[in-house]
């Protein structure tokens, strides 16, 4: 029998997605996604639309494979743009009233009187609605993956890790809409308070972002000054050798004092070593105070839905470190430190930022999330199930 | 007769604050048609609802076709139509029941085949693809019948069933519950409508205020109630009135709201005769003799009016002089 409840409440799920037009508007928008993706093309000299060529330097053939173009345009704005911006905004307006709609008066006392658990009954509506984005997602991953084989060359079943992985991503977003829709009962509610959340977790996710591209940043920046410390002493010396040799009074030897701010001779002998000293200092405490806030930032992340990362698991399976690598450019050869750039603004960080982001463990980011939707959905069932309705 | 439901002392607090049923003992027997009846807010639908478990109890004592009250697994016996019912629009009357089969466990076959018999049983064959949001009141109150007995039901709960139906649709339903009743099934009526219960209904309960005032067979309940009564065409005065009691040893007379009325409480008209030539011999014209027995209405009334505020809507509220 409980097989037979869930297949008609998945049925009916199915029915009431097919009545409402948002569900084909969504399908029907995929679809020309997907055309979109089969229009791009990439030649030797650049990007191609349709019949339009684009000369670009960093996307053709010389420097990517057609292969990896495409599942570059599918992980960056398939995955990363459509799917869970465009997507998941049209899906939570379709079901945000799943769980508002199920506890309305005249509707769940039938349902209720018949021979089924309350916490199945709600974990099962719940499912019901994460139905429309596996759908959604299936035929966008489907089309994707077509259009890779024939033009990419490349047969990619990894295309198909987009079903669980943005299925997760939105899961999270539906556990807190399926909780506000059960406590204020109102759809407009749920989907509000939910798009407030997950703006929320936006900023959480920025705020992450810059943390790290400054604690990378000065980190480097750390390097290049302690760097640039190493031929100034070396030239202090040889500078207080020859003022020995010349005979002159030597701060902090005899009777000559050392000036109070210096730290020590060598730094009378090349002011600017005192200077670039001072700047390793400044880029240390910078670091300290930037990896301070990185782990308080993380630590907040630890206990949210990592929806950034969790898209991003998408584009780790499909796109190798060494592609990735390639793809935002070794620079460390080709780039010379200017004093004044701000440490975000260096590209090495950017690079050190998304290493980082990769080292995250795939047990952080799906655990932790998992924990934070099975916390929201006992929430919800042992609201569901001690509620009169 | 086997009980059916069969609860005492049932009784649901709200937030600490509204008592919405306040320790109801009552019985169902097997087979029977038994009506509820009581004024707005007297806990008619939450004791339903208590029955169905979509409402949890303070306190229940009690069974459910044998089963404990709150035994998820005996629903699949019970048909319920909901009062107020919303069943989804973008259904067909002929999907709504197969789902409403499904979620009883009913099987797929059994289930079409019962679903089509339903619909020509409650007049909706015609409709029986047309989806529920182009149906008017009356038609969904058909349908949500039939969703009722899509399981093949043993006790089937009816709130307010012919709430929105026509007279013809309402005499379908009355047809319907006899037929129901005649195949062994009990039904369990919610229903304002008192004439209606009083044609098919073999027990009733009076509840008010969260309690159940009365309860049983209408010949019981207008027990000492019912007897002959004679109407003048004036009022009779307290001096005659108490004449008349003295001719009529052993028989007491009924208190009536009437002046011109008087109530004997027998069903043998010649022991009434010396009331006749009494009221005769005092110049009284007589204007009406007959048996008569008080309606469900009457009684329903006189229960309601007995109590201090059962006439008033909504649950008692805790504090609140009962």
């Amino acid at each position: 029998m409980i097989l037979m409840q869930t297949k008609a409440l998945f049925i009916d799920a199915y029915r009431e997605l097919n009545a409402k037009k948002l569900f084909w508007i969504t399908m029907a928008l995929n679809l020309v996604a997907v055309i979109i993706f089969a229009s791009l093309g990439i030649t030797q000299q650049g990007v191609t639309f349709w019949h339009w060529q684009f000369e670009s330097m960093y996307f053709n053939t010389g420097l990517i494979s057609q292969e990896l173009f495409y599942k570059l345009q599918f992980t960056s704005w398939g995955a990363g743009f459509w799917l869970s911006w465009v997507t998941t905004i049209l899906a939570l307006v379709s079901t945000a009233g799943i769980i508002p709609d199920l506890i309305s008066g005249g509707t769940i006392e039938p349902v209720l009187s018949k021979p089924i658990g309350r916490i199945r009954l709600f974990l099962t509506k719940y499912l019901t609605g994460l139905l429309f984005v596996a759908l959604q997602i299936l035929v966008f991953s489907l089309g994707c993956f077509v259009v890779l084989g024939i033009r990419g060359g490349a047969w990619e079943f990894g295309l198909f890790l987009a079903l669980p992985i943005v299925l997760a991503f939105f899961s999270f977003l539906f556990s807190f809409c399926a909780l506000v829709g059960l406590v204020t009962r109102s759809t407009i509610a749920s989907l509000l308070l939910t798009m407030l959340f997950w703006s929320m977790i936006f900023v959480v996710n920025l705020g992450d972002n810059i943390m790290l591209q400054q604690r990378e940043g000065w980190k480097l920046q750390l390097q290049d000054r302690q760097e640039a410390i190493e031929p100034q002493i070396r030239f202090a010396e040889t500078r207080l050798e020859q003022w020995r040799d010349e005979g002159g009074a030597i701060p902090g030897e005899g009777d000559e004092p050392l000036p109070e701010d210096v730290t020590d001779v060598l730094e009378v002998v090349n002011p600017t070593l005192r200077q670039s000293r001072e700047r390793a200092e400044q880029a240390e405490e910078a670091v300290e105070t930037w990896t301070t806030w990185a782990s308080r930032v993380f630590a907040l992340k630890t206990i949210l839905p990592k929806t950034q990362e969790t898209i991003a698991l998408l584009e780790r399976n499909l796109i190798s470190d060494e592609e990735l690598s390639r793809l935002l450019g070794t620079g460390d050869n080709d780039f010379s430190p200017d004093e004044d750039m701000p440490a975000m603004a260096d590209p090495r960080a950017t690079k050190a930022v998304a290493e980082s982001m990769r080292e995250r463990s795939i047990l952080w980011i799906l655990g932790t999330s998992f924990v934070f939707e099975g916390v929201l959905l006992a929430l919800c069932c042992w609201i569901f199930a001690r509620r009169d309705f | 007769m086997e009980a059916v439901i069969d609860v005492q002392g049932v009784e649901k607090m709200y937030r600490r604050r509204v008592h919405a049923l306040r320790g109801v003992d009552l019985r169902v027997g097997s087979g029977e048609i038994f009506g509820l009846l009581g004024p707005n807010g007297a806990g008619k639908s939450t004791l339903v609802k208590v029955l169905l478990t979509v409402i949890r109890a303070t306190k229940c004592q009690g069974t459910l076709l044998g089963a404990k009250v709150g035994d998820k697994g005996v629903l699949r016996q019970v048909g319920y139509l909901p009062e107020h019912h919303n069943f989804p629009k973008y259904l067909t009357s002929r999907q709504l029941l197969r789902h409403f089969g499904a979620m009883s466990g009913v099987q797929r076959a059994q289930r079409n085949r019962k679903a089509d018999e339903l619909l020509e049983v409650v007049g909706m064959n015609d409709w029986a693809n047309a989806k529920l949001g182009s149906y008017s009141k009356g038609m969904r109150q058909r349908v949500g019948l039939a969703q009722a007995l899509m399981n093949d039901p043993k006790l089937v709960i009816l709130d307010e069933p012919t709430d929105g139906v026509d007279p013809i649709g309402r005499k379908d339903i009355r047809e319907i519950l006899i037929r129901l009743k005649d195949e062994g099934r009990t039904i369990f009526l919610n229903s304002h409508l008192l004439s209606e219960l009083e044609m098919v209904c073999d027990r009733v309960a009076i509840m008010v205020h969260g309690l159940v005032r009365q309860q049983g067979t209408i010949e019981e309940l207008t027990d000492g109630q019912s007897g002959f009564a004679v109407r003048a065409m004036g009022p009779i005065s307290d001096e005659l009135r108490a004449t008349i009691s003295s001719r009529l040893s052993g028989i007491d007379a009924i208190k009536t709201n009437d002046p011109s009325e008087i109530v004997f409480a027998t069903s043998d008209a010649d022991a009434v005769q010396p009331a006749i030539d009494a009221l005769r011999s005092s110049g009284v014209t007589i204007r009406q003799f007959g048996f008569r027995r008080p309606s469900l209405e009457e009684l329903f009334v006189k229960a309601v009016q007995e109590h201090p505020d059962g006439a008033r809507p909504g649950a008692q509220r805790k504090g609140a002089r009962s």
